[in-house]
């Protein structure tokens, strides 16, 4: 992702822009009138250059109208996706998802090396009270909210308020959810810093453990309530606290390893990430471990015991400004608009009640913990976003209950649909109006003189 | 072995190149070509060890695709200069002239021996006679550049050699455009093979245009990345599903930037380092999808066409040292020296075996692996031998270590 300062870019630059936006999907859009049947792996190659490219040029585009460079990718994937110009079919959106990993690694990576513990330490008082109440409050209220919206919904439908119950505080557990990956898109592209950006990412990482922990749970809570039978297990929680220990181990010894690499060798570093984000990550996920939580420790480490911290981020900005691009492009074209077309009333009401007590509950942690004026007004601000994390919980609790795990599927990734497209936008406001974000110019390479 | 673990070991191959992009490690590791890679995805690959399978093989065809293409890019992208220096246009005919002699000579003898001897359509005669002679037009830059970085070399006749081996590329991949778009196969019935070949270059030439503008009056390499990246892969994607030639579009792309854009020599100083880390990959596919289980008349067909290379530079080299005063004396050294091939040649076949897998794309491809091996063993001896008899190389040069700096050409 590109620098959110620079020169300011002229009428006439703009417009080359615009035109190079219009040869690029008029080139796609040609190939795809003439030879629509796609060649199973062959289409792809063509999928990323014009996800990558339009999403590229649609980021600078919106940035004319204050719109973060994340919705520019995200909406290059709608309109080339397969509900509008089909540009991008299904079948191209499933192969791309190596580069969904990838990305989630690199952006974990970058998280954790963000943090250090001396800037933790400065927000600790007002992270502790957020992540209390924004988990407590945040649940109870929008899981009452979806018990009072659920005559609406087609898959609770004669449902006994019990089970009703049971599903609402899954629900809730969603609405805590929120997305390492846009904060981070929307940190890099305004090199924002300040106490909203440190306060934001530092929440967001840890609301990552939080999540994972409440999800297990709320789903201990919720299946006798939803079966009618079974009881609570604690077993449930020590194979939690065994994945959770080893991810932070893992990590640890990953980050080590990474801090060692970059002070003796400090070379080829974009091979090395995407080495360890390909190769890594579906390690982690074979023996077990949370590869978010790994690469987190792994950022971590890298930052808070070696000096190598800013080397690293620099990598990951260099790897991310292709990779990010593809992955927020890749997910608008993931969206299913008809699904949220006809779930859209009651996702709103959903997103919107969320919000409402994301708000609520960020003033008041902020009021509580005696946070600074900055922090109260702009605090909640990057936790309505919600992306890859939440759909990745929707689909473990859809394949755990089956009798409505579809139905809730849907209205969950209708719900992170919206989420994913207006939280950054709320997010750079705010970093915006809290006058965090980076006015310098990115340095600038002036071209060799052309030769005689 | 599985994808996940074969990627990663094409990375750590990748990492390796990384490390050979020139200065003292290109004097000091490896072949001319990467040959050694050839023979390593050889001996893995489905032919002896199987580690390396036909399915893994057929997993990586996109990656082939755009490891190919992205070769083009970097070609198109320096093709009009050794380093800093502009190749001189007579230079650029020439290397355009001397492999369309050997191009012909090759294609005439397949055609020729295939059309007496074998059963093979008509057709396929002259895709195979085609793209045969393709392969065997290349004179691979990265003899010349490592012969002339371990000795360190210098006068007109390694200039020469470098501006030659420079602008050989040219003719393969235009010549390519039109083998692919006079196949069958084809998108884009309505249109004659001529327009077919203009919408393959042309598409580089929108694509190469697009990426200028974008570029705009400043370079910012982050930013540069994603535009080059972008561009190259919507035109390798979109050649591809119309089965034209992606490398002659990415080609085409990298030329168009080379002319146009006032970011010429930035943009080939960024893509240049990332020829051999793509290259090295590439070359172990290469060695991997290599099938020698041919039938005798393509093994006999293939012989043939490498006789005919050998003879054409040969006889090309004699002809030369009569008119060109650099290569007076040294005609024979000099022709056997542009018998090393290597990226583009195995690219060629590679993209080749993509668009038409079969037996004739395996003769192809087994033509460009050999054609590889034999240039390795041949080429840059007479390169040697040529530079040194011209007293462009002195005897009593400084080994290696203590060598000059790195050329020009390691650092663009």
């Amino acid at each position: 992702m590109s620098g959110h300062g620079g020169p300011k870019k002229t009428l006439a630059t703009r417009a080359i822009q615009l035109v190079s936006l219009l040869v690029t999907f008029g080139v796609l859009y040609g190939v795809t009138k003439v030879a629509p049947e796609l060649e199973t792996h062959l289409g792809t190659v063509a999928a990323v250059g014009f996800l990558l490219l339009a999403g590229t040029l649609m980021s600078e585009l919106l940035e004319t109208i204050g719109l973060p460079h994340l919705s520019g990718y995200l909406l290059a994937g709608i309109v080339g996706g397969p509900d509008v110009l089909h540009l991008v079919d299904h079948h191209t959106v499933d192969e791309l998802s190596p580069v969904n990993t990838l990305a989630l690694s690199l952006i974990a990576l970058a998280g954790g090396a963000e943090l250090r513990v001396d800037t933790l330490r400065s927000v600790a008082r007002g992270l502790a009270w957020a992540t209390l109440l924004q988990s407590t409050t945040v649940l109870v209220c929008v899981a009452g909210v979806f018990v009072a919206i659920a005559g609406y919904l087609p898959f609770t439908h004669g449902m006994a308020f019990k089970p009703l119950l049971g599903v609402a505080l899954l629900w809730g557990v969603l609405a805590v959810s929120r997305s390492p990956s846009a904060c981070m898109g929307i940190l890099s592209q305004t090199r924002a810093k300040g106490p909203v950006a440190t306060f934001s990412l530092a929440f967001i990482m840890l609301s990552d453990v939080v999540v994972v922990i409440l999800l297990a749970t709320m789903m201990m809570l919720a299946r006798p309530l939803i079966n009618g039978s079974g009881s609570i297990s604690i077993e449930d929680f020590s194979v939690l606290g065994h994945e959770i220990l080893a991810s932070i181990a893992v990590g640890v010894t990953l980050g080590l390893g990474l801090a060692i690499y970059l002070r003796l060798v400090g070379r080829q570093l974009l091979l090395v990430l995407v080495a360890i984000g390909f190769g890594l990550s579906d390690t982690f996920n074979y023996i077990g471990v949370d590869s978010l939580l790994a690469f987190l420790s792994a950022g971590f480490v890298v930052t808070n015991l070696s000096d190598q911290g800013p080397k690293l981020l620099e990598s990951i900005e260099q790897t991310g400004s292709v990779v990010f691009v593809v992955f927020f492009a890749t997910a608008g074209a993931h969206l299913n608009i008809p699904l949220l077309k006809q779930m859209g009333p009651v996702a709103i009401a959903l997103c919107a009640s969320r919000a409402l007590f994301t708000v609520i509950a960020g003033r008041i942690s902020s009021r509580v913990a005696e946070d600074p004026a900055i922090l109260k007004r702009w605090g909640w601000s990057s936790l309505v976003s919600q992306a890859g994390l939440a759909l990745g919980l929707s689909v473990v609790i859809a394949r755990a209950f089956p009798s409505f795990g579809e139905g809730f599927r849907s209205l969950a990734i209708a719900a992170v649909a919206i989420n994913e497209m207006i939280g950054p936008v709320l997010f750079k406001f705010a970093l915006d109006r809290a006058g965090e974000t980076d006015v310098h110019e990115p340095e600038v390479r002036a071209s060799l003189a052309p030769p005689a | 072995m599985n994808a996940g673990a074969f990627l990663l070991a094409l990375l750590a191959l990748a990492y390796v190149g990384s490390i050979l992009v020139g200065g003292r490690a290109i004097r000091g590791f490896g072949l001319a070509s990467g040959a050694e890679y050839l023979v390593l995805g050889f001996v893995l690959g489905p032919q002896l060890l199987s580690v390396i399978s036909h399915s893994l093989i057929e997993g990586f065809q996109a990656v082939i695709m755009v490891g190919v293409s992205w070769l083009g890019l970097v070609l198109g992208v320096s093709y009009l200069r050794v380093g800093v220096r502009k190749v001189p246009v007579r230079r650029v005919v020439l290397g355009i002239a001397l492999s369309g002699v050997v191009s012909s000579a090759v294609s005439a003898t397949v055609f020729a021996l295939a059309s007496s001897f074998s059963a093979l359509p008509r057709l396929e005669v002259i895709a195979f006679a085609a793209t045969a002679g393709i392969v065997c037009s290349e004179t691979t830059r990265h003899s010349v550049r490592w012969i002339v970085e371990r000795y360190g070399a210098k006068g007109p006749l390694a200039d020469l050699a470098a501006d030659t081996s420079r602008a050989s590329a040219l003719f393969a991949a235009v010549s390519l455009s039109v083998v692919n778009a006079w196949l069958p196969g084809a998108a884009l019935p309505g249109l004659s093979v001529i327009e077919r070949v203009l919408v393959t270059l042309g598409l580089g030439i929108v694509l190469g245009l697009t990426a200028t503008l974008l570029l705009g009056r400043e370079f910012r390499r982050d930013e540069s990345w994603g535009i080059l990246l972008g561009t190259s892969l919507l035109g390798t994607g979109a050649a591809a599903r119309l089965n034209l030639s992606p490398i002659s579009t990415t080609f085409a792309m990298g030329l168009t930037l080379a002319i146009v854009s006032r970011h010429r020599l930035d943009i080939k100083a960024m893509v240049t380092p990332t020829e051999k880390p793509v290259l090295l990959p590439v070359v172990l596919l290469a060695g991997a999808s290599v099938n020698v289980k041919l039938p005798a008349i393509l093994l006999v067909l293939v012989a043939a066409a490498l006789a005919a290379k050998i003879l054409a530079r040969v006889l090309t080299g004699s002809l030369l040292s009569v008119a060109l005063p650099p290569v007076r004396g040294v005609g024979l050294e000099f022709g056997a020296s542009m018998l090393s091939s290597g990226a583009l040649g195995l690219a060629v076949a590679l993209a080749f075996s993509v668009r038409h897998p079969g037996h004739l794309s395996d003769a192809v491809l087994l033509l460009a692996a050999l054609g590889v091996l034999l240039g390795e063993g041949i080429g840059p001896g007479a390169l040697r031998r040529a530079l040194s008899r011209a007293g462009e190389i002195k005897p009593e040069e400084a080994p290696p270590e203590l060598s000059p700096p790195p050329s020009l050409e390691s650092r663009v």
